[in-house]
């Protein structure tokens, strides 16, 4: 396992020296070295605390465009939802692309326990110290429906092997030149087959939101009522959003929608948060992580996010030149003359 | 149809009315004297693409029975491209409203310019019609303050 570290942490350490990068997002042990902590480093020594088989439950792409600085040269380790997270966050031009240097992992679901820790791993997982094989009813549900375990919107991907080995790709230019840094000789692997994967994702998507189109209309309306009758509208689910990266949110009070001194009501948050990030949520699955009520936040708006790109042949998170669809307008929209989209 | 309470259900319809063309339109066929239903409440907007997604969801899930969004032709915006947002945002609209279990009839995208009067009294007709065969907004027969109405802090 140490191996796939060791890699990451090479290249990333390469990359300081290099000066090609000004800081390093990764999440790596904290001063105790119990606990995995999202970490902003910028001195070459703190490299080894990086790890890359256990994750924190928080998206570094919604951390580093609230707090990174975007003037930066930044190096992420990331996902591929936490990648796809940075496209969208980059498109609203919350970063710069061109000042990131993403780093992938290959996730092939993640697993939240009570603790807290939540692993990555390749198509086996490691319960103490043993490799086990995945067992798809303990991933988070969002990883079940997650299309995209490769991530090739990054620079480099690294691909972990059950024997510990890192294969890694180079999906741009930029990635290229990140490798280059490298001091131990890395090789440039060919792509990873992920039918299973698409086939797994395709299956949970239809049980997931086959399950609510079966419903009749009035009973749809009341399973989502009763799921929003929980929330306590403690705003985790717009906070971990990597699409939620408004500095001035309309569901704060006094901006037209929720008055100052009062709860906002339950139905109508989700329904402007569904209409402000629905056409290009990610499926990263945080704001369901974060809801302490657990509500299924990302069902619902993966859901959404898929029927609307289905309309307009739209998917969110990959091709950062595609701009969301309801947000623009293209040449072929002044050719319909008719009051529907299709 | 009719409601519980024995009435004869007349459905409340929310309009966001473009300044330019379908606020005109419905004023021509208010001084044609042309009949159309009086269940519309006419909000006037700078463009149809004033008519903001979350307003939209907020008068359905505050119980309006329909919400009719009138704009310029295609090619006719005063602000050359805001009716093409405004059909991209009720497509995602209408999905949004299957999703959530309300029926996406209940909103109505209509493009009437100054001179279609007519158009626009007939357009209110026959909205009027299919709100009725829908019934009313469930939201409103389920009474759900909690949908739009927030709650004091103590
Ligand atoms: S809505 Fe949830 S699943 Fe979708 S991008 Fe936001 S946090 Fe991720
Ligand atoms: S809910 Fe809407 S306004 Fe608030 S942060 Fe999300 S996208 Fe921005
Ligand atoms: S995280 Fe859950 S409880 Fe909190 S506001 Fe979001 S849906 Fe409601
Ligand atoms: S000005 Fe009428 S739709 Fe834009």
């Amino acid at each position: 396992m140490a191996k796939c570290a060791e890699v990451v942490q090479d290249i990333l350490r390469g990359m300081l020296r290099e000066r090609l990068v000004d800081e390093v997002v990764a999440f790596g042990r904290g001063l105790t070295g119990s606990d995995i902590l999202p970490l902003f480093i910028t001195d070459e020594q703190d490299i080894d605390r990086i790890v890359t088989t256990s994750y924190c439950p928080s998206s570094l792409a919604k951390l580093v465009a609230r707090y990174g600085d975007r003037n930066k040269k930044m190096a992420i380790v990331v996902r591929s939802c936490d990648a796809r997270g940075l496209v969208e966050i980059a498109k609203r031009r919350q970063v710069k692309p061109e000042n990131l240097y993403l780093v992938g992992i290959e996730c092939y679901g993640v697993v939240r326990e009570k603790r807290g820790e939540v692993y990555i791993f390749a198509d086996k997982m490691e319960v103490d110290g043993e490799m086990m094989p995945l067992d798809e009813a303990a991933l988070s549900p969002n990883c079940r429906r997650c299309e995209y375990p490769v991530p090739t919107m990054a620079d480099i991907s690294c691909r972990i092997e059950p024997e510990g080995d890192c294969l890694v790709t180079v999906n741009t230019e930029k990635g290229k030149a990140m490798l280059a840094t490298a001091s131990v000789p890395v090789q440039d692997a060919p792509p990873s087959d992920v039918a299973a994967i698409k086939e797994r994702a395709a299956r949970w998507q239809e049980k997931d939101f086959g399950d609510i189109k079966r419903m009749e209309p009035g009973e749809r309306l009341d399973y989502w009522l009763s799921q929003f009758d929980r929330c306590i509208k403690c705003y985790g689910c717009r906070d971990a959003c990597p699409i939620c990266v408004c500095k001035e949110c309309c569901l704060e009070p006094d901006r037209g929608l929720i008055k100052g001194g009062e709860y906002p009501p339950e139905t109508l948050f989700h329904a402007v948060r569904l209409t402000h990030v629905g056409e290009s949520c990610v499926n990263c699955g945080q704001c369901e992580a974060a809801c302490p009520m657990e509500i299924p936040v990302s069902k619902l708006y993966h859901m959404l996010s898929k029927e609307v790109g289905s309309i307009f042949n739209y998917e969110p998170g990959l091709d950062i030149d595609s701009l969301p669809p309801v947000s623009m307008v293209d040449e072929e929209d002044l050719l319909k003359t008719g009051v529907d989209f299709g | 149809m009719d409601t519980a309470d024995g009435k004869r259900f007349e459905p409340k319809i929310l309009g966001f009315l473009c300044n330019w063309c379908c606020y005109a339109g419905a004023d021509l066929a208010g001084v044609s004297r042309l009949q159309y239903p009086p269940n519309i409440r006419a909000i006037r907007v700078m463009c149809s693409a004033g008519a903001d997604p979350a307003y939209v969801m907020k008068a359905l899930l505050g119980g309006v029975d329909g919400v009719f969004i009138g704009g310029c032709h295609p090619g006719e915006c005063h602000y050359t491209s805001g009716n093409y947002y405004t059909r991209r945002r009720v497509a995602m609209l209408k999905k949004l409203m299957e999703i959530l279990g309300l029926e996406p009839e209940r909103l109505r995208l209509e493009w009437v310019s100054a001179s279609e009067g007519a158009l626009f009294a007939e357009a209110i007709k026959d909205f009027t019609e299919k709100l009725k065969s829908l019934g009313p907004n469930p939201l409103k027969v389920k009474k759900r303050p909690g949908a739009v109405v927030g709650v004091k802090r103590s």
